[in-house]
């Protein structure tokens, strides 16, 4: 069926049906390239198809009838009609690609990996594209998150696209989760593969083996795009349906189970990501030193958060540099105990927390691990402030070791003492301890600078008088809008713009606002609020098991009982990680890594009863 | 998949070259790169060669951190507010 003026082009097609008969996945992608620059050959058949089958011209037909050729034609099976379709659109993509308008390159590389992947969906002759469908994702992810960093580039663009199409309430999907959807869909034609075994007793074989490629990709574009979220179905859709991942090639595993541990540290599931990045970092190559890094950041801040530091030598190996910086003084100061200076340290806007929230670590390092600091703290002021115990009278009973808590509130207030002489943080912790207790509201550990928006409710309020002007101009909208309802539900219109609520600034002192007005009793307001405070962080650290003993309300005291034999402070105050690995290694199961399935021993002589069955890998009937 | 063993041996020497020449320095980029080769032995993995490296396993992580010296700033200071606490009551 050759043609004409298109010599090259069916040279082309002629090894193209070849491949195909053959079923060389590899060589049909490396026959395939879209990526500039390309080799003369495909520069000649680019004018080939201009010339012979112009965009738009009735002679298009003609070439998807020659992509028709490529696929065999067996008796009685349906022929495999979405590749010549594909073929089609690979043409017109070499034929129209205008990579002047990065955009517009986006949109036809899209499709063009969209039809590929729906002829990958073929169960006879699909995995004779899965190289090609690999590759062009591969570019389209690159595209679309160099896109992303780069924006301006298509920004003119974008302008021109939403003019057309105005639907400011649809979500705007961004050009790498569009990528993402696609990578998906052929991630799922690899994952519900019907050909030879499924699910955790079977091998990566037929389409199966691009599983985790697939996946890593999705991953790294969802990660990109911060649409974590969309994650969740995709490791459920492995768990229930992937051969185990120990059988796929090390740098699958590896990248699987790197983003397989963040996306658990994002979901604070700090034990079983540990258990996923510690096991990336196990397997990695050695010497791929970048990987490497990558992986210690998120496995440093697990460990940090569950309580164990990395070591010196850990922090002297090639891929620690320049993590190493950025680490350890976050350890020092859980150590000292110091809670402001932690506070200061991760405070918004200090240079130092610009790297932990570019990666992703901020909030989990300072949200989680404060709890730390105090207990350092608490610990310290035990052994410099507590009553230890009767080191000469130990046959004999005497009081349990224990710690007056105005002790720790004294310490509380010089450490805040020791922090207003240092010069203000902006503007999360400004002035963090020296007014503390000047407010009547939130924290008396630290003085959070409230939100400029409540900011007046410190103040002292003018009652009858109209709201500030400065106050007016920025919630108008708010306090005086066109319309509201009344309390029957009826509309009710405000063309003179009055406030509808009254003055904000109304007299309530005729009504008793605080809802635990009735509950104070003396007792509790002898207390001080900083002491009341102090009682609920040390109750949380021991209901966290960070540590052991018991609080008195009543004169206020944490007492360490049964500590005659190991003393005071292991009882006290037990080791962290220790504490948490107990708790935590009941379950060693990672969810979203799939592992063979347990080996069960029969015993010799058990018939029936007792016998445990894993049901780890059966699916319900109907489920693909 | 369209990697056989003697190509990923090859590929994986031609790597280690072009990584041993390139100098250790930090990224700005936070992206998970590809790896250079599909596949690699255990005794090219990390755990392999820090096992080799010093003879034992590499020491990674500490349990055990607490701070007991007296003498550090820190606890010093501590300490004496601690005292004035006492001498006050």
């Amino acid at each position: 069926m050759a043609s004409q003026g298109t010599t090259t082009l069916d040279r082309f097609l002629t090894s193209l049906a070849e491949i195909v008969r053959d079923r060389d996945g590899a060589k049909l992608q490396d026959f395939l390239q879209i990526e500039p620059p390309l080799p003369d050959v495909y520069g000649q058949m680019v004018a080939e198809l201009r010339q012979q089958y112009p965009n738009g011209s009735p002679k298009e037909a003609d070439l998807l009838l020659r992509c028709e050729g490529l696929v065999p034609k067996s008796k009685g099976s349906s022929a495999w009609t979405s590749f010549p379709t594909f073929m089609k659109l690979y043409f017109s993509f070499l034929r129209d690609v205008n990579v002047g308008n990065l955009l517009e390159t986006y949109n036809l590389l899209k499709v063009l990996l969209n039809q590929c992947v729906i002829a990958l969906g073929d169960s006879q002759f699909g995995i004779v594209v899965l190289p090609t469908v690999l590759y062009l994702s591969k570019v389209l992810a690159k595209l679309a998150m160099g896109l992303d960093r780069q924006p301006e580039l298509i920004a003119h663009l974008l302008r021109l696209e939403a003019g057309s199409d105005q639907d400011e309430t649809a979500e705007k999907v961004t050009l790498v989760e569009k990528s993402a959807n696609v990578v998906r869909e052929a991630f799922i034609k690899c994952l519900t593969d019907r050909s030879g075994t499924p699910g955790v007793h079977g091998k990566p074989e037929g389409k199966r083996v691009g599983i985790y490629l697939m996946a890593n990709l999705c991953l790294k574009l969802l990660f990109q795009c911060g649409k974590l979220r969309n994650a969740e179905q995709m490791f459920a859709s492995i768990t229930a349906q992937s051969p185990p991942l120990k059988y796929f090639p090390a740098s699958q595993r590896v990248t699987y189970l790197y983003y397989l541990g963040r996306y658990l540290f994002s979901n604070n599931l700090f034990f079983p990501a540990q258990i996923a990045l510690q096991s990336a970092y196990n397997q990695c190559h050695h010497q791929a030193i970048s990987q490497k890094r990558l992986i210690l950041t998120y496995l440093i801040s697990c460990n940090i958060i569950l309580g164990r530091f990395p070591s010196r030598q850990l922090l002297q190996l090639p891929e620690s540099e320049g993590i190493a910086d950025k680490y350890i003084p976050v350890c020092q100061l859980i150590i000292r105990g110091d809670y402001i200076a932690f506070r200061e340290h991760l405070t918004v806007n200090s240079s130092t927390t610009e790297w932990f929230a570019r990666k992703g670590v901020l909030l989990p390092l300072r949200n989680r691990c404060e709890i730390l600091v105090w207990r350092s703290f608490a610990r310290k002021v035990f052994i410099h402030g507590g009553f230890l115990g009767d080191p000469q009278n130990q046959a004999q009973r005497g009081p349990p070791p224990f710690l007056y808590l105005n002790k720790l509130e004294a310490a509380v207030r010089w450490l805040q003492a020791q922090h207003s002489s240092s010069p203000p943080m902006i503007p999360f912790a400004t002035s963090l301890a020296a007014s503390a207790e000047k407010f009547q509201f939130g924290s008396q550990v630290v003085s959070i600078a409230p939100d400029l928006d409540f900011a007046y409710i410190d103040g002292p309020v003018a009652n009858g008088t109209a709201p500030d002007a400065s106050i007016l101009s920025k919630y108008a909208d708010y306090l005086c809008p066109d319309s509201f309802f009344d309390a029957t539900g009826q509309r009710q219109s405000n063309p003179t713009k009055t406030l509808v609520d009254g003055s904000p600034d109304a007299d309530y002192s005729q009504y008793e606002l605080n809802p635990y007005a009735n509950g104070i009793t003396q007792e509790a307001e002898k207390t001080s609020p900083l002491m009341r405070e102090i009682e609920s962080i040390l109750a949380s650290l021991l209901t966290q098991g960070l540590m052991r003993g018991y609080l008195t309300h009543r004169n206020p005291r944490f007492a360490i009982p049964g500590a005659r034999l190991r003393g005071a402070l292991p009882t006290g105050f037990p080791n962290v990680w220790q504490t948490i690995y107990a708790r935590e290694s009941e379950d060693t199961g990672v969810p979203g890594w799939v592992q063979p399935p347990a080996i069960m021993a029969a015993p010799a002589g058990l018939a029936g009863g007792g016998r445990v069955v894993n049901l780890a890998g059966a699916r319900p009937v109907g489920v693909q | 998949m369209s990697n056989n063993q003697s190509q990923d041996s090859k590929a994986a020497e031609a790597s280690q070259q072009t990584q041993q020449q390139k100098p250790t320095i930090l990224e700005e980029d936070d992206e998970f790169e590809d790896f250079p080769v599909d596949d690699w032995p255990e005794n090219e993995t990390e755990q392999a060669a820090g096992a080799t490296a010093n003879g034992k396993d590499l020491h990674l992580w500490e349990e055990s951190w607490d701070d007991d010296d007296a003498a550090e700033d820190f606890s010093k200071q501590l300490k004496e507010e601690l005292k004035k606490v006492d001498s006050s009551r």
